[in-house]
């Protein structure tokens, strides 16, 4: 063969990369294709730093989200802004403005408050203060930042004092446990149902898609309304929030069953599974071997689109009060005060959290799309 | 008489995630009315590409040369086929002066269509017929090319026929604009070998009825040998021979060609063994320097052949080789 | 004289059960009781078109279609198998000596598996080999026969031509020491050139290795080339066999004939030469009744519609299936 005549013209950089190419199994081959797009690359960075954000909230977040860390002096506070420069000079420290407070003859016994613009706060990093659990079980005290006097809201307050920036990261993490335990619990069974339905085919394919059909065309809203009035009040926030992730992953796993189904009654007539049968595989061997590792490519797209569902799913059950509630921090949470007419006019920081949420769920979209996107064209290399 | 179409240095690159790919590389050629010209080529010929742009139908990441030129002389006038943009211009190529058959027909009739209304939405788009006139040209079409009872199948879908009549109705449909020029590009391949010879038996019977060129895309000699008047020899994007089908297939000039005949198996030499060129096809990422055939080719005249890329000569009339061997020769 | 057959068909049939609803349904008779034997060592050959039943009969006689009649006997130096009533264990013994080369080169390796993966998988599932050296051992001879370097092992499919994975596929056939080997349309998919590559690299693993090849193939001129007898078939019934030089040169079923003229000759002065065959294939669906071939058959007079012809033996060696054969063609 003359292979040997066109490798002597190309430079070893040339050689190093085709073998490369070559040898890259089909993981390889798909993130390299991701790498390119530059959408779904700045998406997955933005996904990253949001994750990370939601893991270590406790930490990041100056001060407890629930009632207890609430700022009773500061409610539906506007948010404080660091800064570095005023009137009497700059600093290389961030520091905040002290507002007082009198009540006096002078007032008429009423609460103003007044800007003080000689007095300093200045902000401090890795203070001391409240005592949370990173992840549930680690526990620490240390914050990322804190003032040194008083309260530093870096997205104001709501009506009750609770900081909206503790908040919102705390509900970033709430919503990513969610989505996690209802994806997986959504394609643990959709891989099961899918799977057999798919491999076997004949009337036990049949029989699990009619009840496939059945699950997915429960109305998810009613369904919802009947079970909040089922869930008794005795229940602690915690088993609440499982048993809401618990029915989101319960519902979603038709969709994704039927992308499995799908999948496999195309790759089992493939002929390299014939092949293997011809050799007397079993079936757990041609599964294990062939289809699983044909489909993982789909299956993680499928996963990482049905995130943002949870996520949505989840923030509009909490927001008309069908989901979670106090203390259980979430976004569906946070906006069911957002909806008076004070709100609207009054306390727009109320609606900063939203835009972090906006960021999470394009962000899995565009990721998302872009690992199908790279996924595909594997599909046409084999041509 | 000037030809039906003239293509000019016909050079086209596509650009992909791996770089600037040659996939046609300054091909000329030109085809009469009533000609039938067999192009002949493996697999990354480019053979393929170089009908679709005669449609203009490549895709957008397609680069032409900026000496290509492909002119189609119309009732109406010349036309120059790679500067048409707008949608109105390209009708004209596409479907109308020029039709274009293809291999698969499941592919390119739409599965939940009546062919009948396919056909029919063909005809308006390119005329100014009514419905009723265009399915009456239809049904006398689907009945030229052989279909029995054609008032009936008309309105049946692709799949309710079988291979060879599905091939006939791709025929029809490409055939009820009365295009001057048709490309095929390997419509018998996926047909039986009894069905084949009667389709081809139709295209013959229907180039003498209308006058048409037709451009026959195939990889098999022996359809070529019964079909073409010429026949073009591609090799990775270049024409490396072309002549009239008697010359090129007992006569031919360039080693491609030779290794081509040899490799295949004739039923009228049952004890000849059966030579493969030797060697692989490039990959187009890779294309050899000077002559694109040096890297297999068993009559390597010197280091000419990989250093320079061979002029086309004419060894006869209408025989034209690109090989250093001839020219050498006729040095 | 007496080289043993190492595949004897009788009245061999495979029928697939189609469902009409849900209480009724009807069988289509993919392949229609066929008789034939194939010598050790030979290259057999297979021709018909769509709808003849040669894919079937290669997948019955691997036990990947259903029979649902006749006999099929299995006999080399060690063994003799009814294919008909295997069991169990022997079935498992029986897949190692019989082995199957796909058509589509691309939908034959799976993606993600390495060309060594892939042609170590029989080894593995069969338990062929004891140890992963004794595997990663028979793979490089293999591969080695069959022109792939070690390299070329550490690659996946996507990095291959065509021509190169039908190597990659034979290797994965061979490998488990088979005796016999079923084609199935293995060069059709690929360039002219490269299909005589292949070609000449079977013929020469069949010498060297002593196989028994059967070639499924709708392409005559090849079969012409590579293989010592060819059957064909129509609409799954056998209608003629032969030795290859006397079925080219005397055909004696009008099929045949009407095949051989159908192919295009390379001599472009053969053109008008061909008597062109009329009519569709029937679906296999809808048989006609009497002989399969009679509604397309130029010859075909009463009895042809009504009764089925035999295949008998008219000379040594060649069976033909055709009522009027001898006033035809002897």
């Amino acid at each position: 063969m003359t292979q040997q005549a066109e490798t002597l013209s190309i430079n070893p950089d040339d050689q190093r990369a085709k073998e490369a190419y070559f040898t890259a199994s089909q993981r390889q081959l798909v993130w390299a294709r991701f790498k390119k797009q530059r959408a779904a690359m700045t998406a997955a960075t933005v996904l990253m730093v949001l994750i990370l954000a939601g893991i270590f909230a406790p930490f990041l977040s100056p001060y407890d989200p629930t009632i207890a860390g609430r700022n009773k002096d500061y409610l539906n506070g506007a948010p404080n802004i660091p800064m570095f420069c005023d009137k009497n000079g700059c600093s290389a420290r961030p520091f905040l403005h002290t507002i007082e407070r009198e009540r006096s003859l002078k007032t008429n016994f009423r609460w103003v408050e007044t800007v003080n613009e000689d007095k300093r706060r200045y902000v401090e990093f890795f203070v001391e203060g409240s005592e949370y659990k990173l992840l549930g079980f680690i526990p620490g005290n240390t914050h990322l930042f804190g003032i040194s006097d008083g309260f530093i809201h870096l997205f104001g307050t709501d009506a009750s004092g609770k900081d909206i920036y503790s908040r919102t990261l705390h509900a970033i993490w709430t919503s990513l446990q969610v989505g996690t335990i209802g994806v997986f619990i959504a394609f643990v069974l959709a891989l099961v149902i899918g799977g057999i339905s798919g491999y076997y085919g004949g009337w036990i394919d049949s029989i699990l898609q009619m009840i496939t059909d059945a699950v997915r065309t429960v109305p998810a809203i009613p369904l919802f309304m009947a079970i909040a009035a089922f869930i008794p009040q005795t229940w602690t926030a915690e088993m609440r929030f499982f048993f809401i992730s618990l029915i989101l992953g319960l519902i979603g796993w038709p969709t994704l069953a039927r992308r499995v189904r799908t999948h496999l009654l195309t790759e089992r007539n493939q002929e390299y599974v014939l092949a293997a049968q011809l050799c007397g595989a079993s079936s757990s061997h041609v599964i294990r071997r062939h289809l699983l590792p044909s489909f993982t490519s789909y299956i993680i797209v499928d996963l990482v689109i049905s995130f943002p569902y949870m996520v949505l799913s989840e923030t509009a059950l909490s927001f008309i009060g069908l989901g979670l509630k106090d203390p259980v921090n979430s976004l569906g949470v946070m906006l069911q005060n957002v909806t008076s007419a004070d709100v609207l006019m009054n306390y727009q920081w109320y609606f900063i959290p939203v835009i972090f949420f906006i960021a999470l769920v394009m962000a899995f979209v565009f990721v998302g799309d872009g690992l199908r996107d790279a996924a595909d064209p594997y599909s046409d290399i084999s041509r | 008489m000037s030809a039906l179409i003239d293509v000019q240095n016909l050079t086209l690159e596509f650009s992909t995630d791996e770089g600037l790919i040659t996939a046609v590389d300054n091909v000329s050629f030109s085809l009469n009315r009533g000609e039938v010209m067999g192009l002949v080529g493996e697999s990354g010929s480019g053979k393929s590409v170089t009908a679709k742009s005669l449609m203009h139908l490549n895709p957008a990441n397609a680069i032409y040369g900026p000496k290509s030129r492909i002119t189609l002389n119309t009732d109406t006038g010349p036309v120059d086929v790679l500067s048409l943009k707008r949608p109105a211009d390209l009708k004209v190529v596409r479907g109308g002066a020029i039709s274009m058959i293809f291999q698969e027909p499941m592919a390119s009739f739409a599965p939940s269509i009546s062919i009948g209304k396919q056909m029919i939405e063909q005809l308006q788009l390119h005329s100014e017929m009514s419905r009723a006139q265009a399915r009456e040209i239809s049904v006398e079409m689907l009945d030229r090319v052989g279909i029995s009872d054609p008032s009936r199948r008309i309105d049946q879908y692709a799949f309710e026929l079988s291979g060879g009549m599905r091939q006939r109705a791709m025929i029809a449909m490409a055939l009820s604009t009365k295009p001057k020029l048709l490309i095929a590009d390997e419509p018998t391949t996926a047909l039986d070998v009894t069905i084949q010879a009667q389709v081809l038996d139709l295209m013959k019977d229907l180039v003498k009825e209308y006058d048409m060129g037709i451009i026959f895309i195939t990889h098999d000699l022996g359809v070529v040998a019964q079909t073409a008047d010429k026949v073009s020899v591609m090799y990775l994007g270049r024409l490396v021979e072309e002549g009239p089908v008697r010359e090129v297939i007992n006569q031919p000039k360039h080693p491609y060609t030779r290794g081509l005949l040899a490799a295949l198996p004739r039923l009228d030499d049952l004890d000849a063994p059966l030579t493969p060129v030797p060697g692989d096809i490039p990959s187009p990422l890779e294309r050899p320097d000077g002559c694109v055939f040096s890297t297999r080719c068993k009559e390597v005249v010197g280091p000419v052949c990989s250093a320079q890329i061979p002029l086309e000569e004419w060894v006869d009339p209408s025989h034209r080789v690109a090989c250093h061997l001839h020219q050498k020769e006729s040095l | 004289m007496e080289q043993r057959m190492l595949i004897s068909a009788k009245g061999l049939s495979v029928s697939y059960r189609m469902n009409k609803g849900l209480f009724s349904h009807s069988s289509l008779r993919a392949v229609d009781n066929v008789s034939f034997n194939i010598r050790k060592g030979s290259f057999f050959g297979l021709v018909g078109e769509s709808g003849s039943g040669k894919t079937t009969l290669g997948r019955a006689l691997l036990l990947a279609a259903p029979i649902s009649g006749g006999e099929a006997i299995y006999q080399d130096d060690e063994v003799r198998y009814d294919l008909t009533q295997i069991e169990k264990a022997e079935l498992g013994d029986y897949r190692r000596r019989a082995q199957l080369i796909f058509q589509d080169p691309y939908a034959a390796l799976s993606p993600r598996m390495t060309v060594r993966d892939i042609i170590a998988e029989p080894l593995e599932v069969m338990n062929i080999t004891a140890s992963r050296e004794e595997t990663d051992a028979r793979v490089r001879e293999i591969a080695d026969k069959c022109r792939l370097n070690l390299e070329h092992l550490r690659r996946f499919p996507h990095a291959f031509s065509g021509g190169q994975r039908q190597r990659i596929s034979i290797a994965r056939a061979l490998v488990s020491g088979p005796q016999f080997i079923i084609a199935d349309e293995a060069v059709a998919a690929l360039d002219v050139s490269i299909q005589a590559d292949v070609l000449n690299l079977l013929k020469q693993l069949q010498a060297e290795m002593g196989l028994t090849f059967m070639f499924i193939s709708h392409d005559l001129s090849v079969v012409a080339h590579t293989c010592d007898h060819v059957a064909v078939m129509y609409l799954g019934r056998l209608v003629e066999i032969a030795p290859t030089r006397k079925l080219f040169a005397a055909p004696k079923h009008p099929y045949t004939k009407a095949l051989f003229s159908a192919i295009p000759s390379l001599n472009p002065d053969d053109r008008g030469k061909a008597q062109k065959l009329e009519g569709e294939i029937p679906s296999p669906t809808n048989q006609p009744r009497g002989c399969k071939f009679h509604t397309r058959c130029p010859h075909a007079i009463d009895i042809c519609k009504s009764a089925e012809p035999i295949l008998e033996t008219v000379e040594t060696e060649h069976d033909v299936a055709c009522h009027r054969w001898k006033e035809l063609f002897a």
